[in-house]
């Protein structure tokens, strides 16, 4: 059982959209680095207020360091330009180089630490249950909120299987090629039992009642107060004043 | 009254090697009563079960000829979402039986009630009960993914028991359960028949069949060979040649007739072999 007493949290789910969306949108209009690379404070205050600062720290340095560092160094390198900041050999990295990666980078942070915190804040059947509210069909929704809750388990799956193809002798450690190689005889079954499932699975929606027609009810009703609302018309108005200041200063 | 009345049903999967799972079987299942099916494994029971609930022919193809009538209308009649409301079904394979868009033991019970459209309030005290009932007050907030195959199939048992359907079509309920949870199934099958509930159970586990069901039918090679109340069935040596087994107190019974047939009412459970081989014995001058 859920008990959720948190405002972030609280919020509906569009009204969190909004974050990633503005996000997304914003860092574009406003082309300083140092503006983007301001969203990723930005995102841990809210996930602070959300209780969920540790979580989303986790994701941000287990998914996103290591992507941006790859992606800031080989961009240095490998950028053209004139001036030359450091020197090791043939590698030479520009200052053309530096400025290009910061700007990709603080992009990339921005717009990922927006999107993980966005999922961490609003559960999958919260988005399927909005999503059904504006008229999408339940089926469809079955199929989002399904999807999200099957990742885990699939990678769980992928391990029972790899260990009974080692009970069976297939080799699956060693050099590079014999991990690749030992990786086809664990994602066919890991895909044939999958689909094989889905009978059974369909089967069980059934006898849940999934097909009756008529008024659903939720366990967790979503809904849209006036704060929402506030929230969406202040930070369409917000993104209004971003894009009107860009075009005025555009020369 | 007559609920279920089942006429010359044959049926064929779409894919075989052209054998039919189901031939020629009769049956019929009378209001409130508790109807067990027996028989060794690959002789059509889970496909009566699948017909039972409209899964043959709305869900899987394949040909079914004669006909099943449920509350007078024919299956083939039914709606899919009609038959969810009136007949619950419980089958093998407690992993399978998740819904897949839930977190919690608690909500996965209460997503058949969702469905059902049940006041938010209700969904929750009626799921309280359940889990009550069934003792999974320590699950509740666990992932149904991360359960045992034990606590599957009691998720599973709960999911479709909240939604109280009149009919329960139960296909092994306790394959994956200890001698303990087993026996607490079967309270809890007894407390539903007590409510009025028909219930028709596929089970191998013949003691606490003999302790509960009221009429017992036999299967073997896709046919319901013998059939009737659960004493006659199972005072009946003929079962055996089906190899769908009989209580241990019949086979005692059956082996004193064989040397003695003074010994004449074969017993089906505790209490009768007692009283019967005392009977017996007083009779031989044993004592």
């Amino acid at each position: 059982m859920r008990h959720i007493e948190n405002f972030v949290l609280n919020l509906y789910p569009s009204t969190k959209l909004m974050l990633p969306i503005f996000v997304a949108i914003s860092i574009f209009l406003v082309p300083s680095y140092y503006y983007a690379y301001m969203m990723l404070p930005l995102c841990m205050v809210i996930a602070l207020l959300a209780g969920k600062l540790k979580e989303f720290m986790e994701l941000v340095i287990k998914g996103l360091l290591v992507l941006v560092l790859f992606i800031f160094i080989m961009q240095s390198i490998i950028a053209p330009g004139e001036e030359i900041l450091w020197n090791w050999g043939i590698i030479s990295v520009k200052k053309e180089g530096v400025i290009l990666s910061l700007t990709l980078t603080s992009r990339i942070v921005a717009i990922a630490s927006a999107f993980l915190l966005f999922f961490r804040i609003t559960p999958i059947q919260d988005i399927g249950q909005a999503l059904e509210k504006v008229g999408m069909s339940p089926k469809f929704s079955y199929a989002i909120i399904a999807t999200f809750q099957f990742i885990p388990e699939i990678s769980k799956r992928s391990k029972v299987i790899m260990e009974a193809q080692k009970s069976r002798g297939v080799e699956t450690e060693g050099s590079l090629l014999t991990r690749i190689r030992a990786f086809i005889p664990v994602l066919g079954p890991l895909v044939l039992s999958s689909i094989s499932n889905t009978e059974e699975r369909a089967i069980t929606l059934e006898t849940r009642g999934f097909s009756i027609k008529g008024k659903k009810s939720h366990l967790y009703e979503i809904k849209k107060s006036n704060v929402d609302i506030a929230i969406q018309i202040f930070t369409i108005i917000l993104m209004i004043f971003l894009l009107v200041g860009r075009l005025l200063t555009w020369y | 009254m007559v609920l279920i009345q089942a006429r010359n049903i044959t049926y064929k999967y779409p894919i075989n090697d052209g054998q039919s799972a189901l031939k020629n079987v009769n049956f019929t299942i009378e209001e409130g009563g508790f109807y067990a099916i027996i028989g060794k494994s690959a002789a059509g029971k889970t496909t009566l079960c699948n017909v039972i609930r409209g899964f043959i022919p709305h869900f899987h193809r394949g040909d079914l000829q004669g006909e099943l009538i449920v509350e007078g209308k024919d299956i083939r009649e039914w709606e899919m979402d009609e038959l969810a409301k009136k007949i619950g079904f419980i089958f093998q394979n407690p992993f399978t039986q998740i819904s897949g868009v839930k977190d919690t033991v608690f909500d996965e019970i209460a997503y058949g009630l969702e469905n059902l459209g049940v006041e938010v309030s209700e969904i929750k005290a009626r799921v309280k009960q359940i889990i009550n009932l069934l003792g999974i007050e320590h699950l509740q907030d666990k992932n149904p993914y991360e359960l045992s195959g034990g606590q599957k199939q009691r998720v599973a048992f709960a999911a479709v028991i909240v939604m109280d359907p009149d009919i329960l079509v139960i296909d092994e309920p306790t394959s994956q359960l200890d001698p303990k949870g087993t026996k607490d199934i079967f309270e809890i099958i007894k407390l539903l028949k007590e409510r009025g509930k028909t219930i028709i159970l596929v089970e191998h586990k013949i003691e606490l069949i003999a302790e509960n069901a009221d009429y017992v039918y036999v299967m073997h090679e896709g046919e319901i060979v013998h059939g009737g109340k659960m004493e006659h069935v199972f005072s009946d040596p003929k079962v055996l040649e089906y190899e769908a087994g009989l209580p241990q107190y019949a086979l005692l019974g059956i082996e004193v007739q064989k040397r003695n047939p003074s010994f004449s009412r074969i017993p089906i459970n505790k209490s009768q072999a007692e009283k019967e081989l005392k009977k017996w014995m007083e009779k031989q001058e044993v004592y």
